[in-house]
């Protein structure tokens, strides 16, 4: 069935449609080595969804909108990716997931950005689709093992922190903007000393007239080693080195690490590239590397058109962070808990089996690639943490900024409220409870031995963000909304 | 002060029927569980004392508890502890651990600064307990 | 579960009932569902009438201190440990088993599963190996049932340094501790394990149950032979049935005499008789010749050969 016009006519001057020229082969069967992009794709009204299909494959490889000559100086018919299938979206007239085949030799070994140039570079702006968005990729092993993964991993990551069988515990310090070093140093000693695990800088706190970095760096640490002593217990601040240049970024990765800081900080906008040298400075110098998602949502959200979150998951997994902001399901911002749960898998399983619920289309094997840890912050408290556990397991770190720092009686107990919280519904969980159910009498009576829990949980027991989320998979019969 | 290592620290003491269905939990996991006892709690120090070998292949949480018993008998007042090894492949690391048995008094840590060039400083963290000799601690 | 042991929402639910409540013990059995473990014993355990009825009166006792309990009529959670004596082959690691399965359906025992381990699992070579190494079986065995097989073999009075002492010691210290924790059956032939008995009174006492395995009949083992062939599908052809009978006659006059395990091997020597048969007959088979034990599958055995009281593997 493959429509390809062979030999001499193939590469006559002029423009034939791409269907034509060798993109779309509906009778090939990926081989073990092909990385496979699933595309949903929304055609210009006409335009045939196996042109669009075989445009997106043409266009992310060999393609260019005319014929060359030039292409019969290679082994072009390899080097061209195939869509080979195309279905229609359940329920979606204007929409189609195309399934496209690249062959490994496409890509530089581990380089992100390459495999990105290709697979999200000129085709997202391509006019004979209307909308695009990459929902998912299968990475074969034979390509995975060029990447060499988070630097630290979940095993070694609790190892190091001595922390086991509980999600770790963290807390974004706010205000965001304008503390001062020694009035932010404050709030991490506090929150850390009160029970948290971790305190992290915000995405944007960089180095401003208000705050610059050395001395932010300073006075945290001065925090981290007090709460530290005042607990027995290893501690730890995302010390946010996020920069305009490289250099920059290295020199404050240095500083960090002669502090003594066992965990830096970068954000999603510093770039694949820049992600990839820290996550090597990171393997260097044993530090836990914490990516903040920051920008993502600018191509993630959407469900027409972007990258889906899941995709980004993979990437990130593979360029090597550690811990990565994948959402809360019950918090403030966007998240199907179904979507949801396959980035959770995608980024801390060692194999995932297709789930197409979960928005996961490809078994992926890791290839022994370390577990990224996902970070759930944005909006959640106390009174939630059955459903946190429920939805998100064990293997997180919860984030609690305001939930902590907005505690009537303070920071610390903020930070007490919700370390009881949380042991105690473990406690209940392993139990064998139905935590689920009895979450709020477990919590009620973990707060009559701790007032700091029974106060946070009068504060926020009516906060909830119920609202429709954007990004939904296709293969569940209705839509389902943030709980 | 109370150290807060290990995962239910921030709860009042684990009862010995609290201990039993956590160790059920871990057995049930098919996990390896095991006794160590220390009375230098730092938080670097990994390598707390054996007590005993992991116990591999128990059905029931009394065979733990009865080597308990006879840990706290040897050591009451030193930290000890329950840990919790899976053998499956890529987790390979203790899958939970938390303190059973701790002394009475807890005097903590003291924290010593040493100034260096450019405002910075090293730390230090020191058991006070750890200054008598091994065995007089607590 | 003893009940004391159980987590406190579970004791909270137990209700005390008045002391003219009714309580209808037939319920109490069905909800057990211990009559199913009584017909998987009578049918896989040929014989062994004394046995059977006494594990029946265990499982009696057990069910009347259950009601008991919800009347709050306090005493003592029974002790279980068991001595089962006989010949070898006589169904005693079998029996053991099963136990261990009653005694967790009626919550005697919280796991239900067996360690069967003998001298050389509990006492060491050296000095101080032999603690830990008896320590560890009995914490494997926690919650379920230690069996030790040959029991009186920890005793060896001819040597005075034994380490089986120590293990012993560390035994009847558990046994008496830990009744709530496991349940402990000691097995062995019979003279061997009243001679022990007479030099280790203590285990004597702790031992409520002395069950006396007797050898089979010859119906008996026959009908074992029957059923161990029909779990392997095969069966007798008429011929072999009666030779298989003759056969057991014969064995059970020879020396070394096994019961059932004795059983068990000469129907593994008939089955190479068969397939060897089979095999030199070339040609075409059916299902039926696959099945079938041959008389002369059961007559090629030695014991036909031989004067009855001489000598004789089977």
């Amino acid at each position: 069935m493959a429509q390809t016009i062979q030999n001499d006519k193939r590469y006559e001057a002029g423009v034939i449609p791409y269907k034509k020229m060798g993109y779309w082969e509906p009778d090939y069967q990926p081989i073990d080595t092909d990385i496979i992009a699933l595309f949903r794709i929304t055609p210009q009204p006409g335009v045939d969804p196996e042109e669009a299909a075989a445009a997106v494959a043409g266009e992310s490889s060999t393609a260019t909108w005319t014929v060359v000559w030039t292409d019969r100086l290679t082994a072009c018919e390899k080097y061209r990716a195939k869509a080979y299938r195309v279905d229609q979206v359940p329920g979606n007239e204007e929409q189609y997931f195309a399934y496209i085949a690249y062959d490994i030799q496409l890509f530089e070994p581990g380089s992100i950005a390459n495999l990105t140039a290709s697979i999200i570079g000129n085709v997202f702006g391509f006019k004979a689709v209307k909308a695009l968005r990459l929902e998912d990729m299968r990475i074969p092993t034979a390509y995975m093992t060029t990447y060499k993964g988070p630097p630290t991993g979940i095993v070694v990551e609790r190892e190091r922190l001595d922390k086991f069988g509980r999600p770790l515990l963290g807390a974004t310090t706010k205000p965001k903007l304008g503390l001062s070093g020694r009035n932010y140093g404050r709030v991490v000693y506090e929150a850390l000393k009160g029970g948290l695990d971790f305190v992290k800088d915000d995405e944007n706190i960089n180095s401003q007239p208000f705050m610059h970095w050395r001395d932010r760096f300073l006075y945290v640490m001065e925090a981290v080693n007090k709460a530290t002593a005042a607990t027995g217990e290893v501690k730890g601040h995302y010390l946010n080195v996020t920069a305009a240049t490289m250099e920059e970024m290295y020199e404050r990765a240095e500083f960090a690490k002669e502090l003594g800081s066992c965990i830096i900080m970068i954000d999603l906008v510093i770039g694949y590239t820049a992600i990839q040298s820290m996550s090597n400075w990171a393997r260097k110098n044993d530090m836990i590397l914490h990516l903040h998602r920051a920008g993502h949502s600018t191509y993630t959200r959407q469900k027409n058109h972007g990258v889906s979150f899941r995709v980004i998951s993979k990437w990130m997994r593979m360029a090597g962070v550690d811990h990565i902001h994948a959402g809360t399901v019950v918090g403030k911002l966007e998240g199907d808990p179904n979507q949801i749960a396959g980035f959770y898998d995608v980024l801390r399983e060692p194999h995932n089996e297709q789930n197409l619920e979960h928005g996961v289309f490809f078994d992926q094997d890791w290839a022994g690639l370390n577990k990224c840890m996902p970070v759930a912050s944005g909006g959640i408290h106390a009174g939630q943490m059955h459903q946190l556990l429920h939805y998100l397991g064990e293997d997180t770190i919860l984030q609690f900024g305001g939930g902590t720092i907005g505690h009537p009686d303070g920071i610390q107990a903020g930070a007490t409220a919700n370390r009881v919280a949380l042991e105690a519904m473990i406690m209940a969980r392993n139990e064998g409870r139905d935590y689920m159910a009895e979450g709020p009498d477990i919590l009620q009576k973990a707060a009559k031995d701790c007032k700091p829990l029974q106060h946070a949980l009068d504060t926020w027991k009516d906060i909830t963000f119920d609202y429709t989320s954007t990004d939904t998979p296709d293969f569940v019969p209705s839509t389902t909304t943030s709980v | 002060m109370r150290i807060t290592q290990g995962t239910f620290s921030f709860l009042p003491d684990l009862t010995d029927e609290q201990i039993k269905r956590q160790v059920k939990y871990c057995l049930d996991n098919g996990w390896a569980v095991s006794l160590e006892y220390t009375d230098d709690p730092h938080p670097r120090n990994t390598y707390w004392e054996m007590y005993g070998q992991p116990m591999f292949d128990l059905r029931d949480p009394a065979g733990l508890m009865m080597d308990l018993e006879e840990c706290r008998k040897t050591y009451p007042k030193h930290y000890i502890r329950v840990t919790a090894f899976d053998s499956t492949h890529q987790w390979e690391t203790p899958r939970l651990s938390f303190i059973v048995n701790r002394p009475p008094e807890e005097p903590g840590f003291r924290l010593k600064r040493q100034e260096q060039e450019g405002r910075k400083v090293r730390y230090t963290i020191d058991s006070y307990a750890s200054d008598q000799p091994e065995g007089q601690r607590y | 579960m003893s009940v004391a042991d159980k987590p406190d929402e579970t004791r909270a639910d137990e209700k005390t009932l008045d002391a003219d409540a009714k309580v209808d013990l037939d319920a109490v059995f069905e909800e057990s569902r211990i009559q199913e473990v009584f017909d998987q014993l009578d049918h896989d355990l040929v014989g062994l009438k004394p046995v059977k009825t006494r594990i029946r009166e265990i499982a009696a006792l057990l069910l009347v201190d259950h009601v008991r309990r919800q009347f709050d009529l306090a005493s003592d959670s029974p002790t279980l440990h068991m001595c089962f004596t006989g010949n070898p082959g006589t169904g005693k690691t079998t029996v053991a088993e099963r136990m261990a399965d009653i005694l967790h359906k009626l919550d005697y025992i919280r796991e239900g599963h067996l360690v069967s381990v003998t001298r050389d699992d509990l006492v060491g070579r050296y000095i101080g190996h032999t603690a830990p190494k008896t320590k560890e079986v009995i914490k494997r065995a926690m919650g379920g049932v230690l069996f030790i097989d040959e029991a009186y073999y920890l005793y060896r009075p001819e040597n005075e340094r034994d380490y089986g002492q120590e293990s012993i010691e560390i035994l009847l210290q558990v046994m008496e501790n830990n009744r709530d924790d496991l349940v402990v059956i000691l097995a062995g032939y019979k003279d061997r394990m009243d001679r022990f008995f007479e030099s280790n009174p203590g285990f004597r006492s702790r031992i409520a149950h002395h069950i006396d395995f007797p050898d089979y009949r010859a119906d008996e083992l026959e009908s074992i032979g029957e059923l161990m062939m029909n779990e392997e599908n095969y069966h007798f052809s008429d011929d072999a049935r009666q030779a298989f009978s003759e056969y057991i006659e014969r064995r059970m006059r020879q020396p070394h005499f096994a019961n059932a395990r004795s059983i068990r091997n000469a129907l593994d020597r008939m089955r190479l008789r068969q397939a060897k048969r089979l095999f030199e007959a070339r040609g075409s088979i059916t299902k039926s010749d696959l099945i079938t034990i041959q008389a002369d599958d059961v007559r090629a055995s030695r014991v036909f050969d031989e004067p009855l009281d001489d000598e004789a593997g089977a």
